[in-house]
């Protein structure tokens, strides 16, 4: 089914004697969203910096649409259509809001002018509900905003899958739903994501598959509700409290949608 | 679309004008008959199309180079080399220059421009250092005495020439500045890793950025050589011609338009008083001066005019490449 699309085939990273990420394999199909969590040091950064071509794996590959990518830059995995956003965000801090996704619309899969690169970064504005702060500095922005701003940048380069590094860290409830609601519509359009996050409810709520990492190893993978089941993710991840919580309020009331 | 003028490129429009003004003003020089006048006003321009040079690497790029004196000491023996073989023709020389210039920033670049920071100040030092020796010791070029330029112009030629080379560096830099190639050098100094992953390859516009700084500052070279009538490594390669233009930048305004070419010459002009009054102790004096602009006018004159960078604007640019 989805072979063809993107594939991360047996990667490995090891940074002299850490092995940060160990013989991990997954498919990604085409127009889905793919959770990843797991523990904190268990790798999913790394495994989003290699996709995206800034970390180059010790073993094993990435191939996207059957070309691999291995060796190819970042500057040129974000042009042939993987976009990423940073967990620790990278604005432009000199730039305005507006100039900051405009870069990103020049150089990124259409190589647009100027002029059209600022009029397409409008419309992305628009979109992700930064309009009203577009000609602010971009480090003049609030948290949630900030996080904003790494989605447009990554939209504007008219990518098809998107990396999104934990963007709902740090914002309170309302501002998980609104981010949620924008992740939605990101994949409404069409849109490939990889998400990692540790907010378990947002995981649930977009994820159509879940692949779950502990100390650089994948223990499971599966649809949402499985994997929240699996012993082996309890034990290195959710914990015993959270299983016991979920599966009270699973057999009362569910309160992610299937 | 002329609208899209934002914090960070760019910078004041009263500045532009300033400046456009200047080089006007600077224009008539020759109609005061002074020959003082016009070596000052044409180390005005020396100063201000060295200092554009410069921008563009450490300014716009972030990439502070302390070896871009290379470029000035290359064009001038360039010049110096032309002129000998006949062609003692300024305008000859100085794109001869900038294109021998540009293709060494290109060759020397492409290793240099990974290194980043302090590693990659370092590393330009060296180079020029290493190519002042290297010429010092080649019979060809003179050696440590130099050569003679062959001039054959009448000499005011050379302060038009100076002229030209400066305003064209300044319409350089305000077309590049609004231009895709001005946005990747300044998402490269703000950050690298997230520069590339939108798609902009840093090796190959910090090369570019070098490149045009190298050209820029070996225009200059050039037009020095003739202006000057003879060239030895010392002075060529010499400290000021290193360290004036990056003072003249962070005086003026660092990545912005107008500011290199306004601070050269207020510094340029305020160095000249000094000699004036202080043949013994200006130096001092003048080192004193630098260090007051940056604690009182970090961000350069630029930020007088408001419409730059921010109040922290100069921390976050020394930020940008501390990694």
């Amino acid at each position: 089914m989805s072979a063809e699309y993107l594939r991360i085939r047996n990667v490995g990273v090891r940074f002299g004697g850490l092995q940060a990420l160990s013989d991990v394999s997954f498919d990604v199909a085409r127009g889905s969203v793919v959770g990843l969590i797991g523990p904190n040091g268990s790798g999913k950064t790394t495994l989003m910096s290699v996709i995206a071509g800034a970390l180059r794996p010790s073993s094993g590959s990435v191939e996207f649409k059957a070309r691999s990518l291995t060796g190819i830059p970042t500057s040129k995995v974000s042009r042939l259509g993987i976009a990423r956003t940073f967990q620790i965000v990278a604005p432009f801090a000199n730039l305005s809001v507006r100039e900051n996704v405009a870069v990103g619309a020049m150089f990124g899969r259409r190589r647009r002018t100027t002029s059209a690169a600022f009029a397409s970064a409008d419309e992305l504005l628009e979109f992700v509900g930064l309009a009203r702060v577009a000609r602010k500095s971009a480090s003049d922005l609030t948290i949630p905003d900030r996080k904003r701003l790494e989605v447009a940048k990554a939209l504007a380069l008219d990518p098809e899958v998107i990396l999104l590094d934990e963007v709902m860290a740090g914002l309170n409830a309302v501002e998980v739903d609104e981010a949620l609601e924008l992740l939605h519509r990101i994949h409404d359009g069409g849109k490939t994501l990889i998400v990692v996050e540790h907010l378990m409810k947002a995981i649930l709520s977009i994820s159509q598959r879940v692949i779950v990492l502990a100390e650089g190893k994948k223990i499971a993978q599966g649809s949402p509700q499985a994997v929240i089941r699996d012993p082996e993710v309890i034990k290195a991840y959710l914990g015993v409290r959270y299983a016991k919580r979920q599966a009270r309020t699973a057999s009362s009331d569910r309160d992610f949608p299937v | 679309m002329t609208k899209h003028l934002g914090v960070g490129i760019g910078g004041s429009s009263v500045a532009m004008i300033l400046a456009v003004l200047a080089m006007i003003a600077v224009l008539a020089v020759p109609l005061l008959h002074s020959s003082y006048d016009e070596n000052l006003s044409r180390s005005l321009l020396m100063y201000a199309a060295m200092s554009l040079g410069w921008n563009f690497i450490g300014g716009y790029t972030g990439y502070v180079s302390f070896g871009n004196v290379v470029f000035f000491g290359l064009g001038a023996y360039v010049a110096a080399v032309v002129s000998a073989r006949g062609v003692p023709d300024v305008f000859v020389a100085i794109p001869l220059a900038a294109a021998v210039a540009a293709l060494f920033a290109g060759l020397v670049g492409l290793p240099l421009l990974r290194l980043r920071g302090h590693y990659f100040g370092i590393a330009t030092l060296a180079v020029a250092l290493a190519v002042k020796e290297l010429i010092e010791n080649v019979d060809a070029l003179g050696g440590g005495s130099g050569l003679a330029v062959h001039q054959s112009s009448v000499f005011i030629t050379y302060f038009y020439a100076m002229w030209l080379v400066c305003a064209v560096c300044l319409l350089c830099t305000w077309l590049i500045a609004r231009s895709k190639l001005g946005y990747a050098m300044v998402a490269i100094r703000e950050n690298e890793e997230a520069a590339a992953a939108l798609g902009i390859d840093p090796t190959r516009y910090k090369v570019f950025a070098w490149m045009i700084s190298g050209a820029m500052t070996a225009s200059a070279g050039a037009t020095f050589a003739f202006a000057n009538g003879n060239i030895d490594p010392a002075t060529v390669f010499g400290i000021d011609y290193n360290i004036f233009p990056i003072a003249m930048v962070i005086l003026g305004g660092i990545g912005t338009v107008a500011g290199p070419l306004l601070g050269a010459f207020l510094l340029t002009a305020f160095n000249e008083v000094l000699w004036g009054h202080f043949p013994a102790l200006h130096n001092l004096f003048f080192g004193l001066a630098i260090v007051l602009i940056v604690f009182f006018v970090p961000r350069g004159v630029m930020s007088l005019f408001g419409l730059h960078g921010g109040r922290r604007g100069f921390i976050r640019y020394f930020q940008a490449y501390r990694v």
